[in-house]
C-alpha cells in the first residue's frame, strides 16, 4: 500500500464541482469516497455511500425511477443522523444539497439539462461543421465512428460525395475523446429522446 | 462494589452500577436496545449504529453502547426518528444478506432475523447485493460463510481479544469480507478451533459445522452444565434433541472473561455416542470380555471386594463428580480400605487444593502466574490462557513467574525468569519492603523474617510495586508452587492453585486425598489382589494385580486387559456438583440419559454396598456442602517448590481424555491439524 496522503471529503467535493450535473456530481463524488476517505467503520455510511452509488448510476444511466430518488433522499437524510463520523455526515450534507436543485427529477423523466450524464446523451457529428479530417474516427477506442477520410480540398466536405462522418450510437461510450481532437468544433452532446432512452437502456433495466 | 447511580430509561428508573453503559443498564430495566455489533465486556465500537437513544440535554442522539451511565440520566430508547434510523439501517445489511430463513439453522436466534421481524421488512428496499464468497467447510468444527456476514466485527473481536487472533477483515465497507491471513482454510490460520466466534456471530455466517438441518434453537432443550474436560472445569450451556446432544456452548455469564470453552468442551460431546462406549458390565469368560448383567457384575465385584477387603485398592480420577466421591469413599470405608489414590496426586497435594482461595478474575486488576503455563494451542488449561489475555486486554496487569517458557509471557506486562520459589520469595521480600504502612499486614513478623534472606532483583521490585499498587491482585500457581504464592496473600489478593482435572478440588474437600497413597505409590507397587479403577486413568498396562475392576464409560486400553468391566455414566450423563479451580460449587443437570445400562459412579458403588451388606447413603448436597467448607485462612508456607508434582499438563489432559478425544471429531485435530505454534 503506498502511503498516499488520504484525500478529504471537501476536496472530493470541489473536484466534482467541476462538473456541471448535480447527478454527475454526486455520482463522481461517491465513487471516489468510496475507494478512498470511506473507512468502513459504521454501517450508515459505508453501506449507504454504497447502496447511494448504485442508485446514482441508475440515474445517470438513465434507468432511473421516482424510487430511485426517494432511497437517495432516504440514505442522505438518515447517513447525516447515523453516521460515525465527519465524513459521513458530510457525504450525507453533500448528496441533500446535490439533491435539492430538483434536476434529480428531471434524470427520471429522461434528461440531463447539463447534458453530461452519459445514459441520457448521445453525442453526435454536425455535417455543416465537419471538415472530414478523420481525427475523430482516429482517436475512437471503440470503432465507433464511420465516414470517409477527405484527401484534398474542393466542396463543402458533406457535399463531396465521400462517405459522411458518423457515430454509431451502440458503440459509442461518450468518453469524449473525439471532442477534444475535433479540429471543427463538429461534435456536440445532446439529449436522447426518450425513444432512444428506451432503446439504449433496452436490457439494462 | 461499585456505586449506583440513580437513571431513567423509557420512564422506568434504574438503579446501575457506575460505569455501565446503557445497553447494560437498559437491560437491568427490562428494555432491549438494538445492537448488533456490541459485545458485553468489551470495548464498544459503535459501528451497526443500531443502539442510539435520545438522551435528554443532549444535542444529538448518542450510541448506548459507548454512553455511560450518569445519575439523573434520562433516556429514550425509541423516539419515531431513532425507529426510522434504525429500520433504514437493517433495511441496507438485509441489502446484503441472503433471504433464506426458512431453511438457515440460525433461524429463531439470528439477530438480524429478530430485528427484521421487529422493524417489519419482509425484503430489503435496497438493491440487492450479492458477493460469490465460497463457504470454508475444510473442518469438522467450524463453517465460515461469508455470505452472511453482516460485518459486524464481533467474531474479529472476539478472536483477538483472547490472543488466537486469526480473523480478520479485508477490505472495507460492504465489500469487506472476514477472512484469516491470506484467505486460507481454517486449519491452516492457526485456529484452535475453540468456537469463540461461533459463539459471538449474531447471524448464519460462523456456525458449527454439522449443524445443518440437525435441528434448530426451538427444538432443543438446553441446561446449564460444566465441561469435566480439564482443570478449567467451564461452564457451559448444553441443547439437545431427541435425548442425544446437539451442540454445546460457553455458559459462562455474558460479559465475563471467563465465557469460554475449548475445542475439547464444544466438541468432545461426540464420544458419548461412540462406538468404544461400554454399555452393559462385561466379564472375562475364558480369555474373553463377554457381557452379563449387572446383577451378575455387581455379585462379582463384590464377592472379589469382600475377599480383598482392607487390602483393595482404588485409583480414580479427579473428573468424577462430588457425589461419586463420596460414594467412593463410603465404599472404601466399608471395606476399611485406605488404598484409594487419585490421579490428582500427580500434579497436587491434598493441602494446595483444598487451601486453594476463592478468586473472581473478572475483578483482578493484577494477574501472578506462578509455575504454570496455559495454552488455548496445546488444549492445557485453555480458558486461564484466553481468561488472562482477556483480562489483560481489558487493563489489567500480567506478571509471569516460570523457570521455562510460557506462551503466556507473551501478553505479560512482567517476565520473571527462573526459580519460581526463589522469585516469590524475592517477590515478597519487594512487597513487604515497599509496602509502605508500618502497620497491618506489611509489618507481619514472620512473614519479614521469612523473606530477609531473598535475593533481589530491579524486577522483583517492580513487581513488588506492582504488586502493592494492585486493589485485588489474583494468583494462579501450579499446585506445587500453592503454598510459597499463597504467603503474598497475607497481604493482599487471593491465590489459586490451579488443577489440571476439573474437579481436583471437590475430591480432595471430599476427602479422597486425606490419608490416601499417591497414584505414583500406587502404580508402582509390585503386586496387588484388586485394583479398582474409577474413570479414565492414564494406565495404559495393567500392573501388577490379581483382579482389576475397571469402571468406565468408554473401552479403554486398560479395560482390553481387566477381569470386569463397569459401565459408567459419561459426562453430560450424570447429575451432581464439582468445585472448579476458583472454588465454586457447580451444579451439573443430567442432560442426556446415560447409553446402554450404564450408570453413574455413585449408583455403581451403592449397588456394590448393597451386594455386600453395607448400606452405602446417596450422598446429598447438604453432605457436599459440609464438605466444600474449608476453614482456609492464610498461613505462612515455606517459600518452597513441593517435589514430585511435575507432570506435562497437556499430555496428562491428552491422556485422560483418550477415549473422548478417540471418539469424537476432535481426532480430526489429532490426525489433520499439525501441532500449531
Amino acid at each position: 500500500m503506498t502511503e498516499e496522503k488520504e484525500k478529504k471529503p471537501e476536496d472530493i467535493k470541489k473536484k466534482a464541482e467541476a462538473l456541471k450535473c448535480p447527478v454527475g456530481k454526486a455520482l463522481y463524488y461517491m465513487e471516489e469516497f468510496l475507494s478512498g476517505p470511506m473507512c468502513g467503520r459504521c454501517f450508515p455510511c459505508s453501506m449507504g455511500a454504497y447502496e447511494a452509488r448504485e442508485r446514482l448510476k441508475k440515474v445517470t444511466d438513465g434507468r432511473g425511477a421516482e424510487a430511485d430518488i426517494r432511497a437517495l433522499r432516504r440514505i442522505a437524510l438518515y447517513m447525516a443522523d447515523a453516521s460515525l463520523c465527519k465524513k459521513g455526515k458530510d457525504t450525507a450534507r453533500f448528496l441533500l444539497d446535490w439533491m435539492d436543485t430538483g434536476v434529480y427529477d428531471e434524470h427520471v423523466k429522461g434528461r440531463c439539462p447539463a447534458v453530461e450524464c452519459k445514459g441520457l446523451i448521445k453525442y453526435m457529428i454536425i455535417p455543416g461543421k465537419c471538415v472530414m479530417c478523420g481525427d475523430c474516427k482516429d482517436a475512437c477506442k471503440f470503432d465507433a465512428i464511420a465516414g470517409e477520410k477527405k484527401i484534398a480540398g474542393g466542396r463543402a466536405p458533406h457535399l463531396s460525395g465521400y462517405l459522411p462522418f458518423e457515430i454509431r450510437q451502440v458503440r459509442c461510450t461518450k468518453c469524449g475523446e473525439c471532442i477534444k481532437v475535433c479540429p471543427a468544433e463538429a461534435i456536440e452532446a445532446g439529449s436522447v429522446t426518450p425513444a432512444e432512452n428506451i432503446v439504449a437502456t433496452a436490457g439494462t433495466r | 462494589m461499585a456505586n449506583r447511580v440513580s437513571l431513567t430509561i423509557d420512564g422506568k428508573v434504574v438503579q446501575a452500577p457506575e460505569g455501565t453503559n446503557l445497553i447494560d443498564a437498559a437491560s437491568l430495566a427490562g428494555v432491549h436496545i438494538p445492537n448488533l455489533c456490541y459485545l458485553k465486556g468489551m470495548r464498544p465500537v459503535g459501528a451497526c449504529r443500531l443502539c442510539l437513544v435520545d438522551v435528554e440535554g443532549a444535542k444529538a442522539p448518542v450510541i448506548a453502547c459507548n454512553s455511560k451511565v450518569k445519575e439523573g440520566m434520562k433516556v429514550v430508547t425509541g423516539t419515531e426518528k431513532i425507529r426510522e434510523t434504525r429500520k433504514f439501517i437493517i433495511d441496507l445489511i438485509l441489502s446484503m444478506h441472503p433471504l433464506d430463513c426458512m431453511t438457515c439453522t440460525k433461524a429463531g436466534v439470528c439477530r438480524l432475523q429478530g430485528y427484521a421481524y421487529d422493524f417489519g421488512i419482509k425484503e430489503s428496499t435496497f438493491t440487492r447485493k450479492k458477493f460469490g464468497y465460497p463457504t470454508d467447510e475444510a473442518n469438522p468444527f467450524i463453517k465460515r460463510d461469508p455470505e452472511y456476514c453482516i460485518l459486524c466485527s464481533r467474531c474479529v473481536r472476539a478472536c483477538k481479544e483472547q490472543g488466537t487472533d486469526v480473523l480478520e477483515f479485508m477490505g472495507r465497507g460492504v465489500g469487506a469480507k472476514v477472512m484469516t491471513a491470506g484467505d486460507r482454510p481454517l486449519q491452516e490460520s492457526g485456529c484452535t478451533f475453540c468456537g469463540s466466534c461461533v459463539d459471538a456471530c449474531p447471524v448464519n455466517a460462523l456456525l458449527e459445522a454439522d449443524r445443518w438441518r440437525k435441528g434448530r434453537e426451538w427444538d432443543y432443550e438446553t441446561v446449564n452444565s460444566v465441561c469435566l474436560l480439564c482443570g478449567n472445569g467451564c461452564d457451559i450451556t448444553v441443547s439437545t434433541k431427541d435425548g442425544s446432544v446437539q451442540k454445546v456452548n460457553a455458559g459462562a455469564v455474558e460479559g465475563s472473561v471467563e465465557k469460554y470453552i475449548c475445542a475439547y468442551g464444544r466438541f468432545g460431546f461426540d464420544c458419548i455416542e461412540a462406538d468404544t462406549r461400554v454399555t452393559a458390565p462385561l466379564k472375562r469368560v475364558g480369555g474373553e470380555l463377554k457381557e452379563t448383567t449387572w446383577e451378575d457384575a455387581l455379585e462379582i465385584v463384590a464377592k472379589k471386594l469382600k475377599k480383598g477387603g482392607s487390602a483393595s485398592s482404588f485409583i480414580t480420577t479427579a473428573g468424577i463428580l462430588n457425589e461419586d466421591a463420596l460414594a467412593l469413599k463410603g465404599l472404601a470405608t466399608a471395606l476399611k480400605s485406605k488404598n484409594i489414590a487419585t490421579t490428582a496426586s500427580l500434579y497436587a497435594d491434598a493441602e494446595s487444593l483444598t487451601k486453594s482461595q476463592p478468586a473472581d478474575l473478572d475483578g483482578a486488576d493484577l494477574i501472578v502466574l506462578v509455575g504454570l503455563n496455559p495454552s488455548q494451542w496445546q488444549r492445557a488449561l485453555p480458558a486461564l490462557d484466553a481468561g488472562i489475555r482477556r483480562r489483560v486486554s481489558r487493563g489489567a496487569k500480567l506478571i509471569v513467574i516460570n523457570s521455562s517458557e510460557t506462551k503466556l509471557s507473551e501478553a505479560a506486562t512482567l517476565n520473571l525468569k527462573g526459580d519460581e520459589a526463589d522469585i516469590l520469595k524475592g517477590l515478597a521480600k519487594a512487597v513487604v519492603e515497599r509496602g509502605a504502612p508500618a502497620e497491618g499486614p506489611w509489618a507481619d513478623k514472620a512473614l519479614k523474617a521469612a523473606v530477609s534472606g531473598a535475593v533481589s532483583s530491579e524486577e522483583m521490585d517492580k513487581a513488588g510495586e506492582m504488586f502493592n499498587a494492585a486493589k485485588s491482585p489474583v494468583i494462579f500457581a501450579s499446585p506445587a508452587l500453592f503454598g510459597a504464592s499463597a504467603n503474598l496473600t497475607l497481604i493482599k489478593g487471593a491465590a489459586v492453585a490451579v488443577p489440571i482435572e476439573s474437579n481436583a478440588r471437590g475430591v480432595a474437600l471430599m476427602g479422597l486425598m486425606d490419608g490416601a497413597m499417591t497414584y505414583k505409590e500406587m502404580v508402582s507397587r509390585g503386586s496387588m489382589t484388586l485394583l479398582y479403577t474409577i474413570g479414565e486413568v492414564p494406565l495404559r498396562k495393567r500392573p501388577g494385580v490379581d483382579f482389576l475392576i475397571v469402571q468406565n464409560s468408554h473401552m479403554t486400553e486398560l479395560a482390553t486387559q481387566a477381569d470386569i468391566v463397569l459401565p459408567s455414566a459419561a459426562f453430560l450423563e450424570s447429575a451432581g456438583t464439582m468445585a472448579d479451580y476458583m472454588g465454586r460449587l457447580k451444579y451439573l443437570p443430567c442432560a442426556v440419559e446415560p447409553q446402554g445400562e450404564a450408570l453413574p459412579h455413585r449408583d455403581i458403588f451403592i449397588g456394590l454396598g448393597k451386594a455386600l451388606g453395607v448400606s452405602i447413603k446417596k450422598p446429598t448436597e447438604a453432605e457436599v456442602k459440609r464438605a466444600m467448607k474449608t476453614k482456609a485462612k492464610p498461613s505462612l508456607s515455606p517459600f518452597e517448590k513441593v517435589k514430585g508434582l511435575e507432570v506435562e499438563p497437556g499430555e496428562l489432559i491428552e491422556s485422560i481424555n483418550a477415549s473422548v478425544i478417540n471418539g469424537s471429531r476432535l481426532l480430526w485435530l489429532k490426525e489433520a491439524q499439525p501441532a500449531a505454534v
